[in-house]
């Protein structure tokens, strides 16, 4: 592994200072974005690292669970953060989901694939579960999006095919399918163009550590049905959950409980 | 419950009972009673905004009634929730402005028949008598329902509850967007649905004269809300 000093990390500033020239010669206006972009990379990667090296350290349960908690905790509410509609209760069932189907996938990984020892062994878990987490509340997120826009938009057919004898679920299934299927998009397409269009973050990462190429693929190939697995099965949770609250027992779609999210 | 209606003289189908119609805690009106009998046509009017709409969408139990209950009569009695979809199925509630999906029109046709509730297959023949008889056309059963206009589209929705063979229809102002012409053509079919099966109706109509040629007997709405706002 190549290890790099602070000048190392001076001459890599210095590629973000020419395209802070470039803004300010073009009058872009983006330099001071940059700066503070920057600026921030630079403190939440080092605190992130120390934090992970003096985590890592303490080899307990105890301290994955509140970790953990945070994290998914963390990732339910960006899920939603960013909807165009809401609705009251969805941070909490972001938060049941992602929590179960992060906490299956990463553990369904670490012990059956790589069979981590101990099961909780912090330096296998945590980059895992932060991986499942980030992609995961990106499909939560989308199927969200388009469920509760779609529920908006057509609650006019859904409540004449509720008038017309349907049930809840014929009524509501083509728009928790579209959800679903909008929320793994970004997943299905990182897995149709990976090693083609790009080498994915891990692999890469790997490589970069002096990893054989091939074990680095192995690895990647397991992230990448990780993720897939958990964004499926996130956005396929949340769209049934979404669906359980805004229609009720007696087949109705409960359309006052969409709120428009604050700006 | 064997109770027969005075005016038809057929059994009492659906029954509304001290029923609160609103939104919330906004009650529109209240202590509405109403039997109605198989085959018996009755009208539905009150001033604009007084909740006709919501009162059918209510009897659709497509909104909960505030009070009071809405009983179909045996063999469906039952107010379980599980059963609600097949009582809409017999009951079908039509609405004011047309919906249908971006489909074709047979497409439309054909989706209730999809669901579970539904019996039978889809009736290809009567839909195209049905098409021939409101003048939308059967050789435009493959077009997009967004060619048609507004009167076309409110007469396919009819067309698309009439084929489920629905014991009751609730229908708001079925006519709204008809000239003379077609108007008496949905009231010709109504007539003859009521004749060959025994249908029921609901119907909303702004139209007085419509109202007496189609219906047995009109509620007015009004007193209700007199009722419930109390005396002046």
């Amino acid at each position: 592994m190549i290890y790099l000093s602070t000048t190392d990390l001076i001459i890599s500033a210095a590629l973000v200072l020419v395209a802070g020239a470039v803004s300010l010669i073009m009058k872009l206006g983006l330099e001071r974005r940059l700066l503070i972009a920057s600026v921030r990379t630079v403190l939440q990667l080092f605190i992130l690292g120390y934090s992970l090296k003096i985590i890592f350290g303490l080899d307990s349960p105890w301290v994955l669970l509140p970790l953990a908690l945070f994290m998914v905790g963390a990732a339910a509410r960006a899920a939603i953060k960013r909807s165009t509609y809401t609705f009251k209760g969805v941070t909490g069932l972001s938060f049941l989901t992602l929590a179960a189907c992060g906490t299956i996938t990463t553990f369904t990984v670490t012990g059956a694939v790589l069979k981590v020892d101990p099961w909780y062994s912090l330096p296998h878990v945590i980059p895992f579960l932060g991986m499942i987490l980030g992609n995961s509340l990106t499909g939560i997120s989308l199927a969200v999006d388009s469920i509760l826009e779609s529920l908006k938009e057509k609650s006019n057919i859904i409540e004449m095919e509720l008038s017309l004898g349907a049930t809840r679920w014929e009524a509501a299934r083509d728009v928790l399918a579209q959800g679903i299927r909008r929320g793994m998009i970004p997943t299905i397409n990182s897995m149709v163009v990976a090693g083609i269009v790009f080498i994915p973050g891990m692999m890469t990462g790997q490589v970069l550590a002096g990893v054989n190429p091939v074990e680095a693929a192995k690895y990647q190939i397991v992230v990448m049905f990780m993720l897939t697995a958990a964004t499926a099965s996130g956005c396929i949770v949340i769209a049934l959950l979404t669906y359980k609250t805004l229609f009720n027992a007696n087949h109705q779609l409960e359309l006052t409980k969409i709120l428009k999210q604050k700006a | 419950m064997n109770e027969r209606s005075r005016a038809t003289g057929f059994p009492v189908i659906l029954r509304l009972t001290d029923l609160a119609v609103g939104f919330g805690t906004m009650r529109l009106f209240e202590g509405l009673n109403l039997a109605l009998a198989k085959g018996e046509f009755v009208g539905v009017r009150g001033p604009s905004g007084c909740g006709k709409s919501t009162f059918l969408r209510t009897v659709s139990r497509l909104e909960n009634p505030l009070a009071g209950n809405v009983i179909f009569e045996e063999p469906y009695t039952t107010q379980a929730s599980s059963h609600i979809p097949s009582y809409r199925r017999r009951a079908i509630y039509v609405q004011q402005i047309p919906v249908l999906t971006e489909n074709t029109i047979e497409e439309n046709l054909r989706r209730p028949f999809s669901y579970k509730t539904a019996c039978g297959d889809f009736p290809a023949r009567r839909a195209g008598e049905l098409l021939e008889l409101l003048f939308v056309g059967q050789e435009r059963i493959t077009q997009a329902a967004r060619s048609l206009s507004e009167g076309q589209k409110q007469r396919v929705c009819l067309i698309r509850a009439l084929l489920l063979q629905p014991e009751i229809l609730l229908l708001d102002e079925p006519t709204s967007a008809l000239d003379e012409k077609a108007t008496a053509a949905v009231e010709d079919v109504l007539l003859m649905e009521r004749e060959k099966r025994k249908m029921s109706a609901l119907i909303i109509s702004h139209d007085a004269a419509q109202a007496e040629r189609l219906c047995d007997r009109i509620i007015d709405l009004t007193p209700l809300l007199v009722a419930k706002e109390g005396p002046q």
